[in-house]
């Protein structure tokens, strides 16, 4: 290698290094930020919905490590989610209302279901893998309907305590927010981190091509049942917080529609981005509330805008921006 | 044991299978010839038992001729959503029609909502066969047993036509081999189309012929899209013979098992389908290859 070469492929390191460095100090902004919005006179209905969309964002950036890093479309990401929820909510009702010990055990759960399940399910890929996932989540919905001793079938899951933190009562509205705001913060950076890792750039091999990705040495396998397993657990936490935001849960947290609805927020915030679920699920919470005053329209243009999304717009929002942004990079140069 | 309660059971299954075979057969055919999981099947189910209601109350013809005609009305509008939806990105991966459809099945829906709401419709059966019939010592509702025949003669034509009608050559032909089949002549995107509002047509049949029975409701159309899948996916993704042992299996499982362990059985099917899905991944009696 010359000695200009070399000099290149510093700076290209040195760039890369402080683009990385940029973009975790711009996560790390956005949350202080969003922190910040109780404070600046933001009505409480709009912390309240926020809060959701953080929620969602956390399930949703679950989804797109899976869908749109590794390529496994998934249509049954409620599963995670859902069971979470049933998880913490239970274990909160019944033993203590301690937020930390909950999540351990909503982990612990979807752990000790996520493994054997992703063992057999990573064996699919493409459409058959979308089914079984569908497939999946559906046993997981009929399950909570059935076992009513424990879920208390359609009536779901109710009286789950107010969360403590160090023996201190969260209560519902900013200190519920903050601690969503810091969650979803972590979750962020922590995936921003993976996905940059030679770990997630392994994944991005897979989602281009599985039997190439085999056959320059990549255990497949493996690196698809981690995520499986990864992403579940990262739908857990946002199942948690969300079974304490609305103090119970129901079966419908783990029907289809909740799969599409999850799909739709990462679709429409663009598949392998973290700012696109996020800014996906904040979308759709609020374009949610807006439409809600009539149900039946708000599930029409659910259906429209994921048409519309998936046909004119496949790489979402995050795509028309970046396109966008490569416009005026190439006009100014 | 109870063996009256297991014979109507049983028969519940055979009835229910009948409509099952009907939605499988086009969503298996939809998936043979153009690689496409239509996800809105189930809407279009529920088209056809909206359209069935539509001709009856706002036409005011009778229950049979509205049969007829609700499949009818629900082909073109199904043909053209595959020209405009479907269509346009048949380049890209076989998991973005999957996407599509999903979105279709709610709109769809959303739709039905909007213009006749959300509550639930009931058909009283039609005048000839509003009576029980005994069967066996049980009385039981003759339309149920009428209706189950229709499906079984319409899925009985269907076979019929992909086995000894030069379409049906065409359709096998693609689904066998679709580069061959194409560089011999035959026009697969055309054929899709076809097939696509035929496949539409027979799941507005079913959600018609299955009014006097299942009651009409948006979602109706839900529950039978998952089972259907369970059976393409049980007995082969665009196999028919797989879609017919599929439909059975599936219904008589669903009917005997919720007899006797409510939803448990449903659970318990979805774990069959989802072994059955790794141990082989093309489906019992599938060919070729999946995803």
């Amino acid at each position: 290698m010359t000695t200009e070469a070399l000099a290149g492929r510093a700076i290209a390191m040195k760039t890369e290094a402080r683009r990385r460095q940029a973009t975790a100090l711009l996560i790390v902004a956005g949350a202080v930020l969003l922190a910040l919005l109780p404070f600046a006179g933001v009505r409480s209905f709009t912390i309240t919905l926020l809060t959701e969309a953080l929620i969602f964002a956390i399930w949703a950036m679950s989804l797109d490590l899976m869908t749109g890093y590794t390529g496994m479309l998934t249509f049954g990401h409620a599963a995670g989610f859902g069971l979470g929820g049933y998880a913490a909510g239970y274990f909160a009702r019944e033993v203590t209302a301690d937020f930390v010990a909950s999540l351990l055990v909503a982990e612990l759960v979807i752990l000790s279901v996520a493994v054997p399940i992703g063992f057999v399910a990573i064996r699919l890929s493409g459409a058959a893998f979308a089914i079984v996932s569908l497939c999946i989540a559906q046993v997981f919905f009929q399950i909570a309907v059935a076992w009513r001793s424990v879920t208390e079938g359609m009536d779901g899951l109710v009286g789950v305590p107010l969360p403590t933190v160090l023996g201190r009562t969260i209560n519902v509205g900013t200190e519920f927010y903050l601690l969503t705001v810091l969650i979803a913060g972590a979750v962020c950076l922590g995936l921003r981190q993976l996905v940059i890792s030679p770990f997630g750039r392994t994944l991005g091999a897979i989602r281009v091509n599985e039997d190439r990705a085999a056959a320059i040495g990549i255990n497949v396998r493996l690196h698809k049942w981690l995520v499986f397993v990864m992403s579940w657990a990262i739908a857990g936490v946002g199942g948690t917080l969300m079974v304490f935001m609305k103090a119970g849960t129901t079966p419908m947290s783990l029907y289809w529609i909740e799969s599409g609805n999850v799909l739709i927020m990462a679709i429409f915030g663009g598949l392998g981005t973290l700012f696109g679920p996020v800014v996906g699920a904040v979308s759709f919470v609020f374009l949610r509330d807006a439409l809600t005053t009539g149900f039946e329209v708000w599930q029409f243009a659910f259906g429209v805008v994921f048409v519309i999304v998936v046909l004119v717009f496949p790489s979402g929002l995050a795509g028309i921006v970046s396109r966008i942004w490569m416009l005026l990079w190439r006009a100014r140069s | 044991m109870d063996w009256n309660f297991l014979f109507v059971n049983i028969l519940n299954g055979v009835v229910y299978g009948a409509f099952l075979l009907l939605t499988s057969l086009g969503l298996s055919l939809v998936f043979g010839l153009g690689r496409v999981v239509n996800f809105a099947h189930g809407a279009l189910y529920a088209m056809g038992g909206y359209a069935l209601i539509a001709v009856m109350y706002g036409v005011g013809v009778g229950y049979w001729l509205g049969l007829v005609v609700a499949p009818l009305l629900v082909i073109p509008i199904a043909m053209a959503i595959e020209r405009a939806t479907i269509h346009p990105i048949r380049q890209r991966p076989d998991v973005d029609t999957l996407l599509v459809t999903f979105g279709l099945s709610s709109m769809i829906v959303g739709g039905i909502e909007y213009v006749w709401g959300t509550g639930t419709k009931l058909l009283p059966p039609p005048a000839p066969f509003a009576a029980t019939v005994d069967v066996l010592g049980n009385q039981y509702p003759l339309y149920r047993l009428v209706a189950a025949i229709v499906s079984l003669l319409v899925s009985a034509g269907v076979l019929a036509v992909i086995q000894f009608t030069p379409i049906g050559l065409r359709i096998r032909a693609i689904t066998d081999d679709p580069g061959m089949a194409e560089a011999l002549g035959v026009n697969r995107k055309r054929l899709l189309t076809l097939v696509f509002g035929c496949a539409a047509g027979l799941a507005a049949l079913a959600g018609a012929l299955g009014a006097p029975v299942f009651a009409i409701h948006p979602e109706m159309g839900m529950n039978i899209l998952i089972d259907s899948f369970l059976v393409v996916v049980l007995g082969g993704l665009g196999s028919l013979t797989g879609s017919v042992i599929g439909a059975f299996f599936v219904s008589l499982t669903k009917s005997i098992g919720g007899g006797y362990f409510a939803e448990w059985s449903t659970a318990f099917l979805f774990l069959v389908v989802a072994m059955a899905l790794i141990l082989r991944p093309t489906g019992i009696f599938g060919r070729g290859r999946v995803g």
